[in-house]
């Protein structure tokens, strides 16, 4: 299939949160967020302290709309700004019925479905425990409302996301198609320290978007089972789902010319994505 | 522009309230049986409804060894139970790695999240709590290989499932896909729609003028899929096409006019290279909500024109209720088998037709028909349109 055009990533990370705890440092272009990150040991559970969550506070976004909205909607929707200000396009840019929006989490529910089950945080509304409204809130804001698509998973659900991405766009289905990948893990400390083992720790919140339009160059995806685990993630930690965005974050960042390998393992799949673009999309040159 | 190749439904197996097997359920909806009924599984007694499409028992299979203590999971597995054995699928006929796994679903297994902050600390509990659990046990079950892929556009879910199943195959990554979707009652879902108010006293009646909202139920619906030029034998159909679209208005409330709908019925329409003109048969989403029900007459009637006023348009979630992830799958295979069995099910408990809802629901009793080509349309939280077009075996 044809390789997508990358048209603007943005990318919120609770890395940078982190430093920017450290040094005081502005948030990039992730939009007003408020608050420290913490780590927490919830229901009187002692989460080790060598299994730190590299967390993203909850971004602040006026509007009452917003009042009950969950932390990993306002994320997506600051990914979403992230992305059109690293595209240098305004909100009109990405509205209407030609934009296809593919969103992909492996656990950033979690948080919700907490929250509704032990009656915490006031009143969960009822319908903010299903993945479905992070890209609902994205449709809404956006005025997104072309095809769309929801995929439960780590790694590989990013890649085939981008290539289900690159099918749609080939086939004229729409014009332009946003990968939203959102990760949080601190509500649920507790429960991720008790499989301390499954992960890769740090666990770092990430919410990501990237937006694409037809390109030129190839793009191949496969997918097998087993296999050493995927070289190259994005620093050290583990994102789920969010973890191939960080990846194409930082390959433009290096300004690369040529192909790029994006990889990831989730429950025993292992998958890759070979993009090689008709030029560069890195940052700085063609993009 | 290339014309798709075309993917079949070669079988399919279900778990239901109203039968654990294709053919009672087939059997069900055309009696007008319902499987409303108290919820006995999980604690009710402090719900306002405490009724619902519950599977009493899961009867299918004998052994549960090897396959996780999670009611997702054992519905979805009982499904594909019933449908390899229909399709002869079990141990897998072809290689492992070539079979992939699709799966739609509102909740996942998140009745193992609940027992986890219980306190439960069993080994399988997270795992199974994250939505994509119980498709991977399906995989495991199956001895498949190949992609385990799980998507959650809400009560489309189903439909969804069916139609990234179809694109595997059209990938060529694939040879066969069991694709499908499910969903468990819970205490979280059955209190979260309570505390919207959503769920009736009375039975759920599609386009009736008395109806006042839905009822849950819990399902497993799974298909086998395979390209046209693998498919050996008996079939049930074949899948033309799929469309979807988001509203773009609220998390929870449908667009109040269904233009989101509309544009996935068209998508739809125009993916399977059919016009309005062409459809025989409509399956409805028809929740017996007061606004799902009006706003889907109104996109039904926008989206196929003249054509909305002849073609019989039923639901079946008077039958069994509202069965999430699996409501997408049920209502396709309702579909195929009106067309092979030549007899279209009736909307239950709809007998006083709402004026707002005046379309052909085919009230009271099956009546005979031979449809050939049948849409099928679905809506969930979040705005999730979503529409698949089938049609009949030769």
């Amino acid at each position: 299939m044809s390789a997508p055009a990358i048209r603007g990533l943005g990318i919120l990370s609770g890395e940078a949160a982190k430093s920017a705890q450290a040094k005081s440092a502005d948030w990039g272009s992730a939009g007003a967020i408020s608050g420290p990150p913490h780590a927490k040991s919830l229901k009187n559970e002692t989460v080790d302290s060598t299994l730190q969550i590299l967390a993203l506070p909850r971004p602040d976004r006026p509007g009452d709309r917003f009042r009950r909205a969950t932390r990993e909607c306002l994320l997506a929707l600051a990914a979403v700004d992230a992305m059109l200000e690293d595209g240098k396009a305004s909100r009109e840019a990405i509205a209407g019925e030609r934009t296809a929006l593919l969103y992909v989490t492996a656990a950033a529910y979690g948080a919700s479905n907490r929250a509704f089950i032990e009656r915490r945080g006031g009143v969960m509304h009822f319908a903010y425990t299903a993945p479905a409204v992070v890209p609902a809130e994205v449709a809404i804001e956006f005025g997104v409302v072309g095809p769309y698509g929801i995929l439960i998973g780590g790694a590989p659900a990013t890649l085939r996301a981008i290539g289900q991405a690159a099918r749609l766009l080939d086939a004229g289905t729409c014009d332009r198609a946003l990968v939203l990948a959102v990760e949080i893990f601190e509500e649920c400390a507790d429960l991720y320290a008790r499989h301390r083992r499954s992960y890769r720790w740090p666990l770092v919140e990430t919410a990501a978007c990237l937006w694409l339009e037809r390109g030129g160059g190839e793009l191949s995806f496969e997918s097998a089972r087993g296999g050493p685990r995927a070289a190259g993630v994005a620093g050290a930690g583990e994102r789920f789902a969010a973890g191939p965005l960080a990846d194409l974050r930082d390959w433009r960042a290096r300004a690369t010319a040529g192909p790029v390998e994006l990889s990831g393992r989730w429950r025993g799949e292992q998958a890759r994505l070979h993009w090689s673009p008709e030029k560069s999309h890195a940052r700085g040159s063609a993009a | 522009m290339a014309t798709p190749e075309r993917v079949v439904i070669a079988a399919a197996g279900v778990v239901t309230p109203i039968g654990q097997d294709l053919e009672a359920f087939w059997s069900s909806l055309v009696t007008g049986a319902s499987g409303i009924s108290q919820i006995e599984r999980v604690p009710v007694a402090d719900l306002r409804v405490q009724r619902g499409g519950e599977v009493k028992k899961l009867g299918r299979i004998k052994d549960w060894r090897g396959v996780p203590d999670c009611r997702a999971s054992r519905l979805l597995i009982a499904a594909a139970d019933d449908l390899c054995a229909q399709a002869g699928f079990r141990p897998l006929p072809l290689d492992p790695a070539r079979v992939g796994v699709v799966v739609g679903t509102a909740l996942g297994g998140v009745e193992e999240g609940e027992r986890a902050l219980a306190g439960d600390r069993g080994r399988r509990r997270l795992p199974e709590a994250l939505y994509d659990g119980p498709g991977w046990s399906l995989a495991r079950w199956l001895g498949a290989r190949g992609p385990v892929i799980t998507v959650s556009t809400a009560c489309a879910s189903g439909a969804t499932a069916m139609a990234v199943g179809a694109d595997l195959l059209r990938a060529g990554e694939v040879d066969a896909v069991v694709a499908g979707g499910y969903d468990a009652l819970c205490r979280f879902v059955l209190r979260g729609f309570d505390a919207l108010r959503s769920l009736t006293r009375d039975e759920v009646r599609p386009f009736d003028r008395r109806r006042s909202g839905l009822l849950l139920g819990e399902a497993g619906a799974l298909a086998l899929l395979v390209r046209e030029r693998d498919a050996r034998g008996a079939r049930l159909g074949t899948l033309r096409g799929y469309g979807s679209a988001s509203d773009g208005f609220h998390i929870a409330a449908p667009e109040p006019e269904g233009r989101g709908l509309e544009r996935a019925i068209r998508a739809a329409l125009a993916d399977a290279r059919v016009s309005a003109a062409d459809i025989d048969l409509v399956s409805a989403h028809g929740t017996a909500t007061r606004l799902n029900d009006r706003i889907e007459t109104a996109a039904l009637k926008r989206a196929l024109g003249r054509r909305a006023h002849e073609v019989p348009i039923n639901s079946i979630k008077g039958s069994l209720g509202h069965t999430m992830g699996a409501a997408a799958a049920l209502e396709a295979f309702m579909c195929l088998l009106s067309a092979q069995r030549g007899l279209i099910p009736p909307t239950l408990h709809l007998e006083e037709p709402d004026p707002e809802c005046d379309l052909d629901y085919v009230p009271g009793q099956a009546r005979p028909g031979h449809p050939r080509i049948m849409l099928s349309t679905s809506m969930g939280f979040g705005g999730c349109n979503g529409a698949l077009v089938l049609e009949a075996a030769a």
